[in-house]
């Protein structure tokens, strides 16, 4: 035996041919073969091992798992093969395992971190994300995605719609092109650009919770067209409907949809009141000041924790009516502004707000056409207020005596921890100042962060 | 600007790399663009950190107890510094990253402006075109009116003319107007076009960055993780070659003390060599002695054993012999014991028998004084019967004889009581003299007369007043020294009236006698006064508080306890009164004759002690009264306490004798018998002689002169009578007269009686 333990590797490297007739095969020379647990002395395999071949080869008709033993379960399902129809699987396989190997097979590139570490949830959203990217309204029928509601269901919690496709195109339609481009949003006539109707799926979801759509299509190339990015009014009513029935929706997210004023309204009109949204972001739209005050509206008549409308067209008076929301609201802690107009007016009364809110923590308003009066109502804020951890104010041409009146307020600050302040104009004394300051803060948040670990140990 | 960036952002990075040097350090700076400069600071740095270590080094000497403190601190200080430096690495680089975003989103609100400000214009332009466009517009269509007028073709023909080129003018405006915008158009587009090669290459830029700052980021973080690791070796190292030395040194030690114990132990191993040896051979010589002396030894025993030998068999011969006679003799005290055996049994019977009789004879005797005591106790039953009867038939005879007494004391009385109203009558009436009562003193008395010892006041009385009287000390004195003569004037009254009338001498002597008691009291009482004079109440009164204090053992317990609640001085009222009785003192007498003895008494032991002969003899007694009285003034100097006793016993040695002798006599008076009867006889005399021999003599010439008297009174009123008579019937006369006169038979007469009869007494 142990000669041919020796001669095992020098077996191993050269080709079998090249050895002795008798050993063809250099397994069959060696009587034990250590590095494969399969192995066995037995020539004829356990009966067991031959049903449960038999198991695998047949599951699709015969899916027998659970009566199974736990060890043969997962000789199962290692050997099950991730091509199996899902109607079969979806609610019979929990192994995590063979989804990994689906997912795989399918995407090759895959971050489970994202998927809250679940293979499973994982396959089964990029599966329906696909399913509803790859929908054309009146060419693809309803049923592919209904028919995936009951096996997806129960792991779907997330679903990051990338891209909606619009409906094929009819030759009339593409001489109405010309107007398409130039003609309000309204003018077009509806059921030719529809989307997707959420309207079907989103009740049914009984496990979502957030929702990322972009009314958009990937990768368009030269056949760009206006009217593949169109959000009708039409899909707004639908996805609105859609979304006031998804009773667990928590996380909620259009952005480059084009929404206006109007579309913004009737979202918001269906959002009011609902259980569980906690955040909305409607970035890189096209709301106005009404939209604003709609979303003002909405502030105080949900939980909203974090509001993004950032890249938009609110102005003055929307700001001032989501200023007037935000003193009255004690849920949002992040409000994000980011690219808009508001001006001084907006500026001044969201500062003003923030006088009475107490807990907001988040601020974001750069690049909103600020100058030195906003500053010192904000330096107002940074000595009252001691629940804002967090503010950006870059882009906005607070210019010297602005900064230093913001550096005034800053010193009488303790709970800043960030401040942005680029590209303001500022001077650089104050700058350094602001950032001292801020860097004090943060040292001791960091200190107490530190204390408070210790004494949790 | 994007070179330029990138360029700060790496300077930037080297710096926050770097970051252990003081930021505010002025001088040479590690960013500079001189690579001398450069060099020159990193040096300065190099010797400010060493400089920094050598600081703490002393510092660490300085406060070497903080020690292992501090050094437990400088991996956590590094620790604390790198995760410091990775914020600061982080945020600026996030900065870095994020300066793209910031740059883009100026560039956007100001592409926004400047769009929302070429829409303005282009607004206004527009207006302005159609403004114009609208003039000419109008212009063109009044023309139109004006042509429409014109009716000479030429003229028509040059209006439309004009007209076409007015039109002509209008689009060619329009046109350009539209030639305008759509270079506008294409300007934006261009721009559109640039702008989006712009963001790719910020995107390409944020990329890179990203990129550059996870490398920097990783590599920082590793130095970071390198220098920490160091650190922590370091302390690891310091530990182990301090613990390395300490184990080494402990190692040291024990190698050397064990050293020491081997060398010890040899030492000692050695030592007791040479000791064994020297016992051994001082054994071997002592065994070689002890050998040679045992043998002679044993020589010496068997030539003893030999000699005990042969002793041994004399012994048992004899021995032999007197075991012999032994044995006869043994056998000869068996039967000796035998026979005394018997006897004893005999005796014993004997003894039985007489146990027995002695037995009955005890119940017999038993029996007989259980009679007797029987007998005893019925024979004094008897006896107190008989007493009891005795007693009260003496209290019968007694009560009987002062009836009779009464009776006849009342019968007396209200004889005497006649005779003299009788008198006073005499006296009075007959002899027209003012009367006199005489003094009849017994009249006063009821009852049977009573013995003279009834009067005379008991100890306890007097001890009373005593402890009254010390109350109201002077005062009381006083008070008895008037009673005196107060009692005194008692007799003198009564003498008064036996001086006047001699027939009552007698009794009046009586009545003295009667009153001998008051006189013998009155003269106690002088006596007592006279004590008063020599012992004072106020130290009669001290000495029976002395006495009531020292001769406490005489009162019985049960007494204090039930006096306790009381005043005081009726407490030592009630004490004095138990402890006189205890002593046998009876009457207030016997007090004062305590007193004096007791003065008496600390007087001769006075003396006795002070030796004075000179005035013993001399000094009269009253002289020594006096001075006794003046030495006893002063309470303080009162018999001693501790005397107290002494004195009583010697007291009751001398006075309580006489008593014991007198004792046998009381019981025999029975409290009745003591009557005696030598007075009544006098006070019945004196009561039957209440009328005296000359009142007698007196009413016997009286009786005489009333005879007399009273035989002419009777015949004065024979007289009276005769008289009387006499006229009863010269009334009666009369009466017929009348009769006669007023019958009718004289009015048929002629001439009427009445008529003669008035004739008649005239």
């Amino acid at each position: 035996m142990t000669a041919t333990m020796s001669k095992s590797p020098g077996v191993g490297m050269y080709p079998p041919v090249a050895k002795l007739n008798l050993a063809a095969d250099p397994r069959k020379m060696r009587r034990i073969i250590a590095e494969d647990p399969e192995w066995s002395l037995t020539i004829v395999p356990l009966l067991s091992s031959l049903c449960l071949q038999h198991i695998v080869i047949n599951f699709e008709e015969k899916p027998i798992l659970e009566e199974l033993l736990p060890s043969h379960k997962d000789y199962v399902l290692e050997r099950l093969s991730p091509s199996l129809p899902l109607q079969v699987t979806a609610n019979l396989i929990n192994d995590e395992g063979y989804w990994k190997r689906c997912c795989k097979q399918r995407w090759g590139l895959c971050d489970v971190s994202s998927y809250g570490h679940s293979w499973k949830r994982m396959f089964f959203e990029r599966h329906l994300e696909n399913i509803i990217e790859l929908f054309i309204p009146d060419a693809t029928d309803p049923k592919t995605v209904l028919d995936m509601v009951p096996l997806s269901r129960n792991y779907v919690k997330r679903l990051d719609i990338s891209q909606l496709l619009p409906p094929i195109k009819e030759p009339q339609k593409s001489e109405d092109d010309d107007n398409s481009d130039s003609a309000s949003d309204m003018g077009m006539d509806g059921p030719s650009i529809d989307h997707f109707d959420f309207g079907i799926l989103l009740d049914k979801m009984s496990h979502l919770e957030e929702l990322h759509v972009v009314y958009r299509v990937k990768g368009c190339g030269m056949n760009f067209e206006w009217n593949l990015f169109e959000f009708t009014f039409r899909d707004c009513e639908s996805l609105a409907k859609a979304l006031k029935s998804c009773k667990t929706l928590r996380v909620l997210r259009i952005h480059q949809s084009k929404v206006d004023d109007e579309k913004c309204r009737q979202l918001v009109n269906n959002l009011l009141d609902h259980p569980s949204l906690r955040e909305l972001n409607l970035s890189h739209n096209l709301i106005g000041d009404r939209g604003a005050r709609a979303i003002g509206k909405l502030l105080n008549r949900s939980k909203l924790e974090s509001l993004t409308v950032y890249d938009n067209n609110i102005r003055g008076p929307g700001a001032q009516a989501i200023a007037y929301a935000l003193a009255k609201n004690s849920s949002l802690l992040s409000l994000n502004l980011r690219l808009n107009r508001l001006g001084d007016e907006g500026g001044q009364a969201i500062a003003q707000a923030l006088l009475k809110n107490r807990t907001l923590e988040w601020l974001h308003l750069g690049g909103n056409e600020m100058t030195e009066p906003t500053a010192t109502v904000l330096s107002q804020v940074l000595v009252q207020n001691n629940t804002l951890r967090s503010i950006n104010l870059s882009c906005n041409r607070l210019g010297i005596d602005g900064g230093k009146v913001l550096e005034e307020g800053m010193s009488h600050n303790s709970s800043m921890v960030e401040c942005d302040i680029r590209l303001t104009e500022v001077g650089q004394e104050s700058d350094y100042c602001i950032s001292q300051v801020v860097r004090n803060n943060q040292n001791q948040a960091h200190r107490k962060r530190n204390t408070q670990e210790i004494n949790t140990k | 600007m994007c070179r330029s960036e990138v360029i700060s952002l790496r300077k930037k990075m080297s710096q926050a790399g770097n970051l252990r040097e003081d930021t505010e350090e002025a001088g040479p700076s590690v960013d500079s663009e001189n690579p001398e400069e450069r060099i020159a600071a990193r040096r300065l740095r190099i010797a400010a950190r060493n400089e920094a270590k050598k600081r703490q080094e002393l510092g660490d000497n300085s406060h070497e107890k903080k020690e292992i403190k501090e050094e437990t601190r400088k991996s956590q200080h590094q620790v604390e510094q790198s995760e410091k430096r990775m914020i600061k690495l982080q945020s600026d680089g996030t900065e870095l990253v994020t300066n793209i975003q910031v740059a883009a989103d100026s560039r956007e609100s100001q592409r926004r402006a400047e769009l929302e400000e070429a829409h303005r214009h282009r607004v206004e332009k527009l207006e302005n075109e159609a403004k114009s466009s609208l003039e000419k517009f109008e212009e063109i269509t009044r023309k139109w009116t004006v042509a429409k007028m014109k009716e000479i073709p030429q003229d028509l023909r040059d209006s439309l003319n004009s007209q076409q080129q007015l039109c002509a003018l209008l689009i060619e405006d329009k046109n350009k107007l539209i030639h305008e915008l759509q270079q506008e158009i294409k300007l934006s587009d261009d721009r559109y076009v640039k702008d989006l090669k712009k963001q790719a290459e910020d995107v390409d830029l944020m990329i890179e960055r990203m990129e550059d700052q996870v490398k920097f980021l990783m590599g920082s973080y590793r130095d970071e993780l390198d220098q920490i690791e160091k650190s922590f070796e370091h302390e690891r190292k310091i530990l182990l070659t301090g613990n390395r030395t300490k184990w080494e040194q402990h190692m040291k030690e024990r190698r050397d003390k064990e050293l020491e114990n081997v060398m010890q132990r040899m030492k000692r191993v050695e030592e007791y060599e040479v000791l064994l040896q020297q016992l051994r051979t001082e054994d071997a010589e002592e065994y070689n002695m002890i050998k040679i002396k045992l043998d002679t030894d044993v020589q010496i025993l068997e030539q003893q054993l030999q000699q005990m030998k042969a002793t041994y068999q004399l012994n048992q011969e004899k021995l032999e012999y007197n075991f012999q006679v032994l044995k006869k003799r043994d056998e000869e005290n068996t039967i000796t014991k035998s026979q005394q055996k018997r006897k004893i049994t005999r005796l014993q019977d004997v003894v039985n028998n007489l146990k027995i009789k002695c037995a009955n004879q005890e119940k017999q005797s038993r029996e007989e004084n259980q009679n007797l005591t029987d007998d005893y106790t019925r024979i004094m039953q008897q006896y107190k019967h008989m007493q009891k009867k005795m007693r009260h038939f003496a209290a019968i005879d007694a009560k009987t004889f002062e009836e009779v007494w009464l009776m006849n004391e009342e019968e007396v009385k209200a004889l005497v009581e006649k005779a003299l109203d009788t008198d006073r009558l005499v006296h009075e009436q007959q002899l027209g003299l003012a009367w006199q009562r005489p003094p009849l003193a017994f009249m006063e008395r009821c009852g049977p007369l009573q013995p003279q010892r009834q009067a005379q006041k008991t100890a306890h009385q007097a001890i009373s007043e005593l402890l009254r009287l010390g109350c109201s000390l002077g005062k009381g004195k006083y008070q008895e020294a008037g009673v005196g003569p107060e009692a005194g004037v008692g007799p003198d009254a009564g003498v008064g009236p036996g001086a006047e009338s001699p027939g009552l001498a007698v009794e009046v002597y009586e009545s003295g006698a009667g009153l001998e008691s008051g006189s013998s009291e009155v003269e106690r009482e002088g006596s007592g006064g006279e004590h008063s004079g020599t012992v004072s109440v106020k130290t009669v009164k001290k000495l029976l508080e002395l006495l009531c204090d020292e001769a406490g053992f005489l009162i019985e317990s049960k007494l204090l306890k039930l006096l306790s609640p009381l005043e005081k001085d009726e407490q030592s009222l009630m004490k004095l009164d138990s402890i006189f009785t205890a002593m046998g003192i009876e009457s207030e007498e016997d007090v004062y004759k305590l007193a004096d003895f007791f003065m008496k008494y600390r007087q001769t032991q006075g003396e006795q002690a002070q030796d004075v002969s000179a005035k013993e003899g001399v000094a009269s007694p009253q002289a020594e009264r006096g001075e006794h009285t003046s030495s006893c003034s002063p309470t303080s100097d009162l018999i001693h306490p501790n005397d107290v006793l002494v004195a009583l016993r010697a007291y009751t040695a001398h006075h309580c004798r006489p008593r014991e002798v007198a004792a046998p006599h009381q019981p025999s008076m029975l409290g009745l018998g003591g009557r005696d009867d030598s007075e009544d006889a006098a006070y019945w005399e004196a009561m039957a002689d209440v009328i005296p021999e000359a009142k007698l003599k007196i009413w016997g010439a009286l009786e005489t002169a009333l005879d007399k008297y009273h035989i002419v009174l009777t015949e004065r009123s024979q007289f009276i009578t005769d008289t009387q008579s006499l006229k009863q019937q010269n009334t009666e006369l009369r009466m017929l007269l009348h009769q006669y006169v007023n019958s009718r038979v004289n009015a048929e007469l002629e001439i009427p009686p009445t008529l003669v009869m008035q004739l008649a007494p005239e």
